[in-house]
């Protein structure tokens, strides 16, 4: 702990000075976070300090973590859980800076994980960006009880003035890896259709190929059996016909592109297997790349919906208001769902925001679900 | 346009004279007026815009030439085109997935019904509107062979076809039909086009 209270001012203003410095001169997200948890480190004198984001699905992302010896005491990961009396998850809840004085009498996952570390007592301090609960700073140390009064009003202090710098690396991240995942999903896309065509249709025609060539070889000596393998063609060639047009429906739908949302979404409808509701979905033609997010939205929803949610009715309403279209799909299934990585839904998250416009998932547990999406209505597009 | 030969040819095998080829809407339609065709054969995409120009041409020769059929020819199952077009009029006017050119008895015979008067309609659009899933369906009261029925009839196939299908007499047909119309709280239509209407808005409801 530093010696007197000017000494703990010039401290935290050489530490926020550096961070400023960073955050102007390297535009990696990943060092911003990594330099403020060895700033709060440093100013506070404790052991060990962690960066968390608390995600939407109940879980916290540690971004990074600092220790006097070098590696973070607390690993770096995702899908941390978030639950308990650990001081990071009290924040979670209450919003306000929180500690625990003593982990070994806790129970808990978080906490075993916090005491499995090697962490005695740890202060913990939100982070809010733009009113909005963000994530946490944690400071640890290995004793109990070694934070004096006052510990928590330094760390918050600290953390809003770092809050910004954290909050614009943070979005340059999720940009970034939101980015990647939709060249990836891209690349993916590629890949099945490639795959697809080569195993049914290419295969199929070059099977057709092999009969016919047989048939002809056959038509003088056994036009009997030159007859069969004609037959026998036309059925390999009608499937074929109807592996490309499955093929190129699941490219995409030519209806939405031919007659816009509504005419799109009532056939997702009279597809779907269960009974769907349609409210309001307006029939003017919007900008391509909003009419396809919203069709999307749609048949992702009730394609979870059908698969996962065991519902037995889905409402599905789209609503055109003040430059935004906002849709929403609900059903009346188990809930428990969430926005994992590499699903569907993520995908469609990356596709929302890439427009300018967000996508939440709300599926309490036995309440069923309601995938809500909203966008801008581009202009001139 | 290859297709296109394609079907000239076959149609011309089965007697048919055709008497104008189109390669865009606009074409078509100049056409169609010129000629007053009794059927004409439409591919739903065409030029200009290779969307739906073929669709609003098909629309647009039955809204002025009520004694033209047309035939609708789509590269998918699209139901909301056929209901569109159908719900337009049913008589004279048929929409087939351009595969059905292929099996040649099945596309001549669809020719022949438009160009008689009646309705077709693919049978994998029927079979995807009576799959659809409705609160408290009516089509749960239906037995199988009024199920079989029902689609039959959704299809534009007349009472004597229907018997013919299924080996029944007409009077037999004529006892499905009503019972499943009062199944379904529909009124009884008199002539085949009327019902085939009734039928597929009854199916497209929600």
């Amino acid at each position: 702990m530093t010696d007197s209270p000017f000494q703990a001012i010039i401290d935290e203003q050489a530490a926020l000075r550096r961070v400023a410095v960073l955050v102007a001169s390297d535009p990696d997200p990943q060092k911003v976070f990594e330099c403020v948890c060895e700033e709060v480190g440093i100013v506070l004198g404790v052991e060990g300090t962690n960066l968390a984001r608390f995600e939407a699905d109940g879980t916290q992302t540690v971004l990074a973590g600092w220790s006097v010896n070098g590696t973070p005491i607390f690993p770096v990961g995702t899908g941390v859980p978030l639950e308990g009396s650990a001081a990071v998850a009290k924040v979670s809840r209450s919003g306000r800076p929180e500690r625990v004085d003593d982990y070994s009498d806790l129970d808990g996952e978080l906490v075993e994980m916090i005491r499995a570390a090697g962490i005695a007592s740890s202060v913990a301090a939100p982070i809010k960006v733009a009113g909005r609960l963000w994530g946490a700073i944690v400071a640890t140390t290995g004793t109990p009880n070694s934070y004096p009064d006052g510990t928590e009003q330094r760390l918050v202090s600290f953390t809003k003035l770092v809050a910004h710098a954290l909050a614009n690396a943070d979005a340059r991240e999720q940009l970034a890896t939101s980015r990647a995942r939709i060249v990836e999903a891209a690349d993916a896309e590629r890949r099945r259709i490639e795959r697809n065509l080569h195993d049914g249709a290419q295969q199929r025609l070059v099977s057709l190929a092999l009969i016919l060539r047989e048939a002809e070889a056959k038509l003088k000596k056994d036009p009997g059996d030159a007859r069969l393998l004609l037959t026998g063609a036309r059925e390999e060639l009608t499937l074929a016909i109807d592996e490309l047009r499955e093929l190129a429906r699941g490219i995409h739908p030519a209806i939405l592109t031919d007659r816009g949302l509504r005419v799109a979404v009532e056939a997702l409808a009279r597809r779907a297997p269960m009974p769907v509701r349609l409210l309001d979905v307006p029939a003017v033609r919007l900008s391509q790349p909003v009419e396809e997010a919203a069709y999307y939205l749609v048949a992702e929803a009730l394609t979870n919906a059908a698969r996962h949610a065991r519902a037995d009715e889905v409402t599905v309403r789209v609503q055109q208001s003040d430059g935004q279209l906002a849709v929403e799909v609900a059903d009346d299934g188990v809930g428990g769902g969430e926005l994992r990585n590499g699903s569907g839904l993520c995908g469609l998250r990356d596709r929302f925001e890439a427009l300018g416009g967000t996508l939440k998932v709300d599926s309490p547990q036995g309440d069923g679900t309601r995938v809500r999406g909203e966008l801008p209505l581009l202009r001139g597009l | 346009m290859l297709l296109r030969e394609g079907i000239v040819r076959l149609l011309e095998e089965a007697g048919f004279e055709v008497v104008a080829q189109a390669g865009d809407a606009e074409d078509l339609l100049r056409k169609a007026v010129a000629h007053r065709p009794d059927v004409a054969v439409v591919d739903v995409r065409m030029p200009p815009s290779q969307t739906d120009d073929g669709l609003r041409a098909a629309l647009e020769i039955r809204r002025r030439m009520p004694d033209t059929a047309v035939l609708v020819l789509s590269q998918y199952v699209e139901e909301g085109y056929a209901l569109e077009l159908i719900a337009a009029g049913a008589e004279r006017t048929g929409y087939l997935l351009k595969d059905r050119v292929a099996d040649v008895d099945q596309f001549i015979d669809a020719v022949t019904r438009v160009g008689e008067g009646g309705s077709v309609l693919d049978p994998t659009v029927v079979a995807t509107l009576l799959g659809r899933r409705r609160r408290d369906d009516p089509l749960d009261t239906l037995t199988d062979r009024e199920r079989e029925v029902l689609g039959l009839m959704a299809e534009g196939r007349s009472n004597q076809a229907l018997a013919e299908r299924l080996v029944v007499t007409e009077r037999a047909v004529e006892k499905h039909v009503t019972s499943i119309f009062s199944k379904l709280g529909l009124h009884p239509a008199a002539e085949d086009h009327r019902r085939v209407l009734a039928v597929l808005t009854f199916l497209d409801s929600q």
